[in-house]
């Protein structure tokens, strides 16, 4: 049983010969990349964006709109999600073989869940910002009043000393 | 773990608590009488028995969910949601990053005035340092 060795490098080692004397002479590294890609046979996309529900095929509860309250929706979301369940339970002890819809509502109910879960971290990521530009700024700010006072300190103490040299 | 992971957390211990119930349930309960033609089921060989009773299977199972639930909705009121949506948030980094400009020119000045002085007082102090030196009399 013959196994085949390990392919061999690829040749572009042979651009880079001169590298040393001249970096120019090399090829540059290629530009990252932008927009959708293929990688392994599956595509990619460089714009990190939630997709919405709609693209996911999944119908969504929550009214649309720029803003959504998301506490109401999460808190009417998991009402509902109560309810199904207490409905899954009846189906199952009074009519046993129309489980499949009851289990489709419920599973709608819990992405919806996660989707506006997800679409709360945006929010989340502005608000870590701000928290840490606001201690930058702290910082910064006793930063100049710990330099101001020194200067002060030492002003102070070479007008002393100054005065005990003069009245030497 | 901040407050959305473990809203997201919650979420899945809510469906896997629900998911749980109902396999419990039926996994464990007990034949049913089909009609009264037919006799009483034999009850079935338990070799050791539960430690807790079917009976109480479905209080302690629902229990779980509704404490599961209520979790869900404490963590919900606790969401530190701010008013104003992404506008205002937005502006909000405008201003502070202004404000974080302007603070960092002003420590950027008191640092150039800090160090000149340093150089100042070094260099008056090696000179005095030279004058003490040149005065003692060489024994």
């Amino acid at each position: 049983m013959a196994t085949a060795t390990y392919p061999p490098p690829p040749p572009y080692y042979r651009l880079y010969k001169d590298y040393l004397e001249n970096p120019k002479s090399a090829p540059e590294p290629p530009p990252p990349v932008e927009g959708a890609y293929v990688c392994y046979g599956a595509n990619y996309t460089t714009d990190d964006v939630l997709p919405s529900l709609e693209e996911q095929g999944v119908r969504q509860l929550y009214p649309k709109g720029p803003n959504v309250d998301f506490k109401k929706e999460l808190r009417s979301l998991n009402r509902e999600l109560q309810l199904h369940i207490l409905e899954l339970a009846d189906v199952l002890v009074e009519r046993p073989s129309q489980y499949a819809r009851r289990v489709e509502d419920i599973s709608l109910i819990f992405k919806n869940l996660h989707h506006l879960l997800n679409s709360l971290r945006p929010h989340q990521a502005r608000a870590t910002l701000i928290h840490i530009l606001e201690l930058q700024i702290q910082r910064r700010k006793q930063a100049v009043e710990d330099i101001k006072r020194r200067r002060e300190e030492a002003q102070k103490l070479l007008k002393e000393s100054l005065g005990t040299l003069d009245g030497h | 773990m901040d407050i959305i992971s473990q809203l997201q957390e919650q979420v899945n211990t809510i469906a896997t608590v629900a998911f749980n119930t109902f396999g419990t349930l039926q996994r464990d309960a007990p034949p049913v009488r089909l009609s009264p033609n037919y006799p009483e089921p034999p009850p079935p060989p338990i070799p050791t028995d539960d430690s807790s009773n079917f009976s109480d299977l479905p209080k302690l199972l629902s229990v779980d969910l509704v404490k599961a639930a209520k979790k869900f909705d404490a963590l919900v009121a606790a969401l530190p949601l701010s008013e104003g949506g992404e506008e205002a948030q937005l502006k909000k980094i405008a201003e502070l990053q202004t404000e974080n400009d302007a603070v960092g020119q002003e420590l950027q000045r008191q640092l150039e005035a800090a160090e000149k002085e340093l150089k100042l007082v070094q260099e008056l102090f090696n000179e005095a340092a030279d004058n003490c030196f040149n005065l003692k009399k060489p024994d």
